[in-house]
């Protein structure tokens, strides 16, 4: 039987990107996400944040604050697209301290900045790709914060994957770097983990449907004692995690 | 027989339209050099939002209470309100009482808030209202935005009850929106986004409120002051929250903005409990960024 080339190709272009999104939303890739608790250290030091409680934590992590973050990551996607060549660097400085402002905590605000320039720095030592630099030199010049979730978003698109994927692959790194740190924290063994992990996906599709139709303006985050704990982080006489 | 109302329906619906409110309130205050204090200049008030006067505080500040004659916000009512402060002028604005949502007719749409603060190179706001209390069905929308000028300072918190208490209601209302912005010379500094929807979101879930039910956030803001002098005040009302804190009973947290601010956030099983905490925080901030004593607004109640 005769292959069919003319549709193997895009057949393959999809693979190759599903496989670079996979190799940039690992947990391996040298950035620093696995020194981040982003305050469930202080919840979990204090008790207040047990292994029992996950099941219940991480969804609602996932509908305020992974909904809000997967915003801003669709926004940054969006942005080439949205803004001329003259006015990019600015929408991105603009969107990236809109960021900040939502983010009450001092150390996760910086721990987010952390992973954001490290993200697009590794994306920049892998592939060509001169807006990214454009976004980090423009950040570098104007002393301001490159988050995340931004900065997972404006490569998503220079690198040509779809929006709907890396919101996705976005939102299920975010939680699985919880649940990581909760394994460091919590007596939370291997196969509990990976069935918490197994069990968030129709949670990691909601919040990536709702931060689809969610405008930035709107989306909201309401987590009270996920702020208190990453306010409080400061505070903490031992610490395993910088946030 | 048709009764009277089912006539006048018929006739024209929209008479039978719940009735929406729309008022607002703008208060211009402003320095009187001469006299060395700040006064109202100027005001607009259309029903229910009404301010009788403003008083001297001991600092050279004016005080106004803001009055809802209705007493509260009714399903539908559309209330804006306004404030410009002046170059060196100080203004302390609170609420007579708490800020009764009330319960709305069914298809009433949701009562809404707008605020808008503007305070000019030098002026100091301290907004300091008591608990909105949604009521058992309610739903509410605000949005607070506030400039700040080169060297303008604020000092604003809200509380948001859970219900009537007293009255057995707690997270009984619809929904409670508010959107926040704090703009310090055109950057935002800080922006909050809370919706809660009792019935379809659990607010005892453990990433929200968990056993906690009263929710208060206090932005402490001046633009001036260097990113070494806020983390220095960080840690300061951190050192002052702890003995505050209490797990199970009251938690207080403290940290710094990305510029200009400091950001207090509490949440407390018992609301009672958070004002005299955020008094006392309001304390020594205000001891610390303008070198003098801050004055809790007198009230009748």
């Amino acid at each position: 039987m005769e292959r069919d080339s003319a549709n193997e190709a895009p057949a393959q272009a999809d693979a190759l990107a599903d496989l670079r999104l996979l190799h940039l939303a690992d947990s391996a890739l040298p950035i620093g996400a696995l020194a981040h608790s982003f305050g469930l250290e202080s919840l979990t030091a204090c008790e207040m944040l047990t292994a029992r409680d996950l099941p219940d934590f991480l969804p609602t992590y996932l509908e305020e604050a992974g909904t809000m973050e997967a915003v801003f990551c669709r926004e940054a996607f969006r942005l080439p697209a949205a803004t001329s060549q003259n006015d990019f660097a600015a929408r991105w400085l603009a969107l990236n301290i809109q960021s900040s402002a939502r983010k009450p905590a001092r150390e996760s605000r910086a721990g987010s900045a952390s992973l954001g320039a490290n993200f697009l720095r590794v994306v920049l030592g892998l592939a060509e790709v001169p807006l990214a630099r454009e976004a980090l030199n423009a950040s570098r010049r104007s002393a301001s914060l490159v988050h995340y979730s931004t900065a997972f978003g404006l490569a998503g698109n220079l690198l040509g994957f779809a929006e709907e994927r890396v919101a996705l692959v976005y939102l299920h790194q975010s939680v699985a770097n919880l649940v990581s740190s909760c394994q460091r924290l919590l007596p939370l063994g291997q196969s509990d983990a990976a069935r918490i992990l197994w069990n968030l996906k129709p949670a990691i599709l909601a919040a990536a449907n709702r931060s689809a139709v969610t405008a930035l303006q709107d989306a909201s985050c309401f987590m009270p004692l996920l702020d208190w704990g990453a306010m409080e982080h400061p505070a903490l006489s031992t610490r395993l995690f910088i946030s | 027989m048709a009764s009277v109302a089912q006539n006048a329906r018929e006739v024209s619906p929209e008479l039978c339209q719940p009735r929406r409110l729309q008022a607002s309130l703008l208060l211009d205050f402003a320095r009187d050099e001469i006299a060395g204090c700040t006064v109202l200049a100027a005001s607009r008030q259309e029903p229910p939002l009404k301010v009788v006067r403003a008083f001297n505080v001991q600092d050279g500040a004016a005080l106004a209470h803001l009055h809802n004659v209705s007493g509260g916000l009714l399903g539908g009512d559309q209330l804006a309100l306004k404030v410009n402060v002046g170059a060196r002028a100080g203004v302390q604005l609170t609420t007579t009482g708490a800020t009764r949502i009330y319960r709305p007719r069914h298809e009433a749409p949701p009562a809404t808030q707008s605020n808008e603060f503007t305070l000019y190179e030098d002026a100091l706001l301290e907004y300091v209202p008591d608990a909105i209390i949604p009521y058992g069905g309610a739903r509410f929308s605000q949005t607070t935005t506030i400039y700040l000028a080169q060297d303008a300072g604020i000092f604003w918190w809200e509380i948001l009850a859970p219900g009537r208490e007293a009255g057995g209601e707690s997270f009984a209302y619809d929904s409670v929106e508010m959107k926040t912005d704090v703009v310090a010379l055109g950057r935002p500094i800080a922006s909050e986004r809370v919706r809660l929807e009792p019935h379809r979101q659990s607010t005892q879930s453990f990433g929200r409120l968990g056993p906690y039910r009263t929710w208060a956030t206090f932005c402490i803001a001046r633009v001036g002051p260097s990113a070494a002098e806020w983390l220095a005040l960080e840690y300061e009302l951190r050192e002052q929250a702890m003995p505050l804190t209490k797990h199970g009973e009251t938690l207080w947290a403290v940290s710094a903005l990305p510029a200009h601010g400091v950001m207090v956030r509490c949440v407390a099983v018992h609301g009672r409990h958070v004002l005299p905490g955020l008094q006392n925080l309001w304390q020594t901030a205000k001891q610390r960024l303008y070198g003098r004593d801050a004055v809790p607004p007198r009230k009748v109640n």
